[in-house]
C-alpha cells in the first residue's frame, strides 16, 4: 500500500464523518423556520391541540387569508416604510462613506490625521450612549413619529468610511492624475472614476447597511411609537401581541415578514458574506 | 464675518492645492465636521451630562431642560449604584440584576459560540467544494432574518402548551410535558435560570453565522501546504484542528471572542421580545434595563448614567480581552 492510498482512505473517511455531523446539525438548524411554516397552515383548533402536532393534519391558507385581509395589519405601508429607511439609508451611506473614505485615502489636509482618528474612536462607542440624547433632539426637531427620524442621523457611518478608505487606497493615483490634467473636476473624478472602481465594496457595503436596517429594532421602536409609522418589525412584535392565543395567525405573519427578504437576502448572500468577513478580519 | 474668517481658516488648510482641489476638500469636509458635531458629539456630550442631572422629559428647565425641575445631582446616581444593601431604591437593585444577567449571558455566549462555530466551520472547510456553499448558507440563514422574528420563533418553540421542545421531550418519555421554559423563575440549572438558557439558545442560534463566516475565511486564508505537510506527518483529525489550525486561527479567534462578547453585551431585541426581562428579572439584560427607564418610565438621567457604566464595562473588557491574548500569541 503506498502513502497516497492510504491518506486517501483516511480523507475519504474524514468526509464521511464530516456529513455524518454537518446533515444533522443543518436540520437542527432548519427545525425552527420549518416549525414556523409548518405552524403557520394549521387550524386554531389544531394549533391548540396538546401534545402538539408537527406536520399539519389539516392544511389550510386561511391564516394568510386573514393576516392580509386585517385591516388592522395593512401590511403593504410597514414594507413600504421599512423600505423608504432600509433605501434611504444605503444610498446616503455609501454616497457619503465613498466618498470620504476617498477623501481619507487620497488627499492630504490639515487635522486629516486627527479627523480620521476621531472617526476610528467613534466605532468603539456603542449606538445606546447616544440613544437617549438622539431621541431627546429628533423630539425637540419634530421628528418623533416620522421616517425622517430614522434617516437624518444615520447619515454616516464611521466603518464605512473606513472599509472604502481601504479600498480606495488601491486606486493608482496616475490614473486621478491623468483626469486632473485632462481638466476633470474634483466632484466629476469622485463620480466617474473613484466610483466604478469601488464597485464591489459598494454592492458588499450596500446589502449589508440594507440587511441591518431592514431588521433593526431598538431604534425603530424608540423613534415609531405611532401604528402607522411603524417598520415591519415593530409591527411583527406589535401583532403578536395582539394574537397572543392565536400563535397560526402570528406565525403567518411572521412568515410574511421574515421569508420574503430572507429569500432576497440569500440571493445575495455572496456580498453580505463578504462584508461580514470584512468586518470581522479587519482587526 | 465669520464666512470670511472661516474661508481664511480653509484656505490656509489647504495651502499648496489648486483651487479646484481645495474647493472640493472644503465642501465635503466642512459638511462632514459639522454634521459630526451636531450628530455626534453634541450627543455624546448631552449624554454625560444627562447622567449628572436628575432628568426627566417629563419635568422642565432650563438650557436643553437641565435645571429648575430636573436638578444637578452631581455624582449621586454613580454612588447609588454601589449601595449593595438591601434597603437600596428599586432602580439601583435592578441595575446590580442588568449587570449580573449580562454578565452571565456573556460568559455563557462567547465560549458556547465558539465551541460551535469554530469545529463547525473546520468541518465545512474539509468538505467538497460544491457543497460547501450549502452547508454555509443553510447555518448563515438565521443571520440574514431579523432578530424579532427569531424571538418569535423561538418563543413558540418554548411555549408551555403548544411548543416544540416539550413535544419532542414527551415524544422521548411517554408523558406529557407542559415546562414553561420561559416564565417559570423556578427552574434553574447550576443557579443560572432555564430562561436565560434559552434565550442563549435563540441568540447563538442567530449569531453564529457571523463568526462561521469569518472562521471559514480564516481557515482558506491557511496555506495548503501547511496541511498537506501535517497530514503526511500523519496527524488525524483532532490533532490536525488542535494543533495546527486552533494556533494559526488564534488571532482571528481572539477578534471574533472580542466581537461576540460586545455584540452580546448589546442584546435587546431577542430578549424583550421573549422574555421582557421576565420572569422575576431573571433576564433583565443592562440594555433592556437603559431602555425601560429611559422610555418607559422616563427617568433618562438615571438611564444615561447607566449608559455610561454599561459603556465602560463592554470597553474595559474588550481591552482587557485584547491585552491578554495578544501577549499569548507572540511566542
Amino acid at each position: 500500500m503506498t502513502v497516497s492510498s492510504v491518506s486517501r482512505k483516511r480523507v475519504t473517511f474524514r468526509i464521511n464523518l464530516a456529513y455524518f455531523i454537518l446533515i444533522p446539525a443543518s436540520l437542527i438548524a432548519l427545525l425552527p423556520f420549518a416549525w414556523m411554516v409548518l405552524s403557520s397552515f394549521k387550524t386554531l383548533k389544531e394549533i391548540r391541540q396538546i401534545p402538539p402536532t408537527f406536520v399539519p393534519q389539516e392544511f389550510t391558507l386561511d391564516n394568510y387569508v386573514k393576516v392580509l385581509d386585517d385591516p388592522d395589519l395593512p401590511l403593504g405601508i410597514f414594507y413600504r416604510n421599512s423600505a423608504i429607511i432600509a433605501v434611504a439609508n444605503v444610498i446616503q451611506v455609501l454616497f457619503t462613506s465613498s466618498l470620504f473614505g476617498y477623501i481619507f485615502a487620497k488627499f492630504e489636509f490639515k487635522g486629516k490625521k486627527a479627523l480620521f482618528w476621531f472617526l476610528l474612536s467613534l466605532m468603539m462607542i456603542p449606538h445606546q450612549m447616544t440613544m437617549i440624547p438622539g431621541y431627546l433632539i429628533l423630539a425637540k426637531l419634530g421628528l418623533i413619529n416620522n421616517l425622517l427620524g430614522l434617516i437624518i442621523p444615520a447619515a454616516i457611518d464611521a466603518f464605512g468610511i473606513f472599509l472604502f478608505r481601504q479600498f480606495a487606497l488601491s486606486i493608482p493615483n496616475e490614473l486621478l492624475d491623468a483626469a486632473r490634467v485632462d481638466g476633470a473636476g474634483e466632484f466629476y473624478i469622485y463620480r466617474r472614476i473613484v466610483l466604478p472602481q469601488l464597485g464591489p465594496a459598494l454592492a458588499t457595503f450596500g446589502m449589508l447597511t440594507f440587511m441591518f436596517n431592514w431588521n433593526a429594532y431598538l431604534w425603530p421602536l424608540i423613534v415609531l411609537t405611532e401604528k402607522n409609522v411603524r417598520t415591519l418589525p415593530i409591527i411583527l412584535t406589535w401583532f403578536s401581541n395582539q394574537q397572543v392565543d392565536k400563535t397560526n395567525l402570528t406565525m403567518a405573519a411572521s412568515v410574511l415578514v421574515i421569508l420574503p427578504v430572507l429569500f432576497v437576502f440569500l440571493l445575495v448572500q455572496k456580498w453580505i458574506v463578504e462584508g461580514i468577513t470584512l468586518s470581522g478580519l479587519k482587526g | 464675518m465669520t464666512v470670511s474668517i472661516q474661508n481664511n481658516l480653509l484656505r490656509r488648510f489647504f495651502r499648496g492645492r489648486n483651487s479646484a482641489e481645495k474647493q472640493f476638500l472644503a465642501g465635503a469636509i466642512s459638511p462632514l465636521v459639522l454634521y459630526m458635531t451636531f450628530w455626534t458629539i453634541f450627543p455624546l456630550l448631552w449624554g454625560i451630562a444627562l447622567a449628572f442631572f436628575d432628568y426627566s422629559p417629563r419635568q422642565t428647565g432650563g438650557f436643553l431642560g437641565f435645571g429648575e425641575g430636573n436638578p444637578f445631582v452631581g455624582l449621586q446616581h454613580f454612588e447609588s449604584m454601589l449601595n449593595f444593601t438591601a434597603d437600596a431604591p428599586l432602580e439601583v437593585q435592578q441595575f446590580h440584576i442588568g449587570i449580573r444577567v449580562t454578565l452571565l449571558f456573556a460568559v455563557l455566549v462567547v465560549p458556547l459560540n465558539l465551541l460551535v462555530t469554530l469545529p463547525l466551520a473546520f468541518l465545512i472547510e474539509s468538505i467538497n467544494d460544491k457543497v460547501k456553499g450549502i452547508f454555509r448558507t443553510l447555518f448563515f440563514l438565521p443571520v440574514l432574518a431579523p432578530s424579532v422574528g427569531v424571538a418569535i420563533m423561538w418563543g413558540f418553540i418554548f411555549h408551555p402548551q403548544r411548543g416544540l421542545l416539550n413535544a419532542i421531550i414527551g415524544e422521548f418519555t411517554g408523558k406529557l410535558v407542559g415546562v414553561a421554559w420561559l416564565r417559570d423563575s423556578s427552574l434553574t440549572v447550576w443557579g443560572i435560570p432555564v430562561a436565560l438558557f434559552a434565550i442563549v439558545v435563540a441568540y447563538l442560534w442567530q449569531d453564529m453565522g457571523y463568526n462561521l463566516v469569518i472562521f471559514i475565511a480564516a481557515l482558506q486564508g491557511i496555506p495548503q501546504s501547511i496541511k498537506d505537510a501535517a497530514r503526511i506527518d500523519g496527524a488525524n483529525w483532532w490533532q490536525m484542528f488542535a494543533r495546527i489550525i486552533v494556533p494559526l486561527l488564534m488571532p482571528t479567534i481572539l477578534l471574533a471572542a472580542v466581537l461576540t462578547m460586545i455584540s452580546a453585551f448589546q442584546v435587546f431585541d431577542i430578549v424583550q421580545v421573549m422574555t421582557d426581562g421576565g420572569p422575576d428579572d431573571q433576564t433583565q439584560v443592562l440594555l433592556l434595563n437603559i431602555y425601560s427607564y429611559a422610555f418607559r418610565y422616563q427617568k433618562m438621567g438615571w438611564a444615561a448614567a447607566v449608559s455610561i457604566v454599561m459603556f465602560l464595562l463592554v470597553f474595559s473588557i474588550s481591552f482587557v480581552q485584547t491585552r491578554l491574548l495578544r501577549t499569548e500569541w507572540e511566542y
